[in-house]
């Protein structure tokens, strides 16, 4: 943390993270001028104005990581701070019992075991396969466990953005090709499948969309993270 | 002056979760990630003082709304694997497109069977409960 402050309280920190900052309070804008579509998610936008900045600048990335350290060192009190909506659900999570249990389970295995099997038929190198792994719980969590598992955490944020991103983008047709009309039903699946950005296109298809969209964020998230490492450390 | 007390009381507790799960977790060599396990006193600590959940809910609301912000240089740095992505693309983008849209629709359509199997009772009522909007 000390480190992180140090490299804030220079010219090139504060330069950098007020970038940071008003290039997010842009895409935050833009994101609500597209009427909040996922394709123009606000990290998408933010990300592609800092790297314009970083290349008109001329500066290096790991430069820019070093002055915006504060904000990655920020994602471990991040993590932490998950325990609130995950107690919020807590209640919920008892009323509608195993079922959802199972449905989030199934979900929460499914997806990362559909893609690294995909990842491993191609024949692509153990570290990326190993962080598809964490690609459907949110974010600070994935890339948490993704570096612990011997997987790339940077790789962790994109793979869980797009991820994310593609989810929200296809979900109303695949509900449709499958022929699921149960709106809780989608809203699990949502959360389980697409984490925060899922959770985002649920709350726009309602509230009850959204709750179990909630819930489905929150179970997969402590699953995946927890189970990940110590899958890996008791087989690998 | 509550309000400023509370956000501090909150941000302290979640503080202090971090760096107890980071200690923990050093001392005794578990294989979780660090902040993992500081979510999960801070969990334990909701659920032992249920008043808490006002403290950290005024701290965290705001941080937990923007997220985002954080990983931008995370993301940024994934610009060191571009080889990489570039030779596994094919492969990277179906194990993220395909795989992502049949999850969902398999997974949607699991717990659409499940819930329906239990159609009268408790969850005719899930509508009530859209009312947490984290």
């Amino acid at each position: 943390m000390i480190e992180a402050l140090h490299n804030t309280l220079s010219f090139h920190g504060v330069l950098w993270l007020s970038i940071s900052i008003v290039s997010y309070m842009i895409a935050l804008w833009a994101n609500r001028k597209c009427s909040g579509h996922p394709a123009a998610h606000p990290i998408i936008i933010t990300a592609l104005f800092v790297s314009l900045g970083l290349y008109f600048s001329n500066t290096q990335v790991f430069e820019y990581q070093r002055a915006a350290s504060l904000l990655h060192w920020l994602l471990g009190p991040i993590t932490v701070a998950l325990a609130l909506p995950i107690y919020r659900q807590w209640q919920k999570l008892r009323h509608y019992g195993w079922r959802l249990v199972v449905s989030i389970i199934w979900g929460g295995v499914l997806a990362p075991f559909s893609a690294w099997l995909a990842l491993f038929i191609f024949d692509t190198p153990s570290a990326i396969q190993f962080t598809m792994l964490a690609k459907s719980i949110t974010t600070p969590l994935a890339m948490e466990s993704s570096s612990q598992i011997g997987g790339i955490p940077a790789l962790a944020a994109v793979f869980v953005i797009v991820t994310g991103i593609v989810g929200a983008v296809v979900a109303s047709t695949i509900f449709s090709l499958f022929n699921v009309k149960n709106r809780q039903a989608q809203g699990i699946a949502l959360g389980t499948v697409a984490h925060a950005i899922g959770t985002s296109k649920a709350i726009q298809m309602g509230d009850d969309v959204a709750a179990m969209a909630t819930l489905g964020l929150c179970v997969n998230g402590i699953f995946t993270a927890l189970a990940l490492p110590v899958v890996f450390s008791l087989f690998i | 002056m509550q309000n400023v007390k509370d956000t501090m009381v909150g941000t302290a507790a979640v503080f202090i979760a971090y760096y107890l799960g980071l200690l923990i977790v050093d001392a005794a060599s578990l294989p979780i990630p660090g902040p993992l396990l500081g979510l999960f006193l801070l969990l334990v600590a909701l659920f032992c003082f249920p008043t808490l959940e006002h403290h950290v809910a005024r701290a965290v609301t705001f941080p937990l709304k923007h997220m985002s912000l954080l990983f931008i240089p995370a993301v940024l740095g994934v610009t060191m694997y571009w080889g990489d992505i570039k030779t596994y693309a094919l492969a990277i983008v179906i194990a993220i497109v395909v795989t992502t849209s049949l999850s969902l629709g398999f997974t949607a359509w699991l717990s659409q069977k499940l819930l329906n199997s239990k159609k009268s009772g408790v969850l005719a009522n899930g509508k009530n409960f859209g009312d947490v909007d984290d």
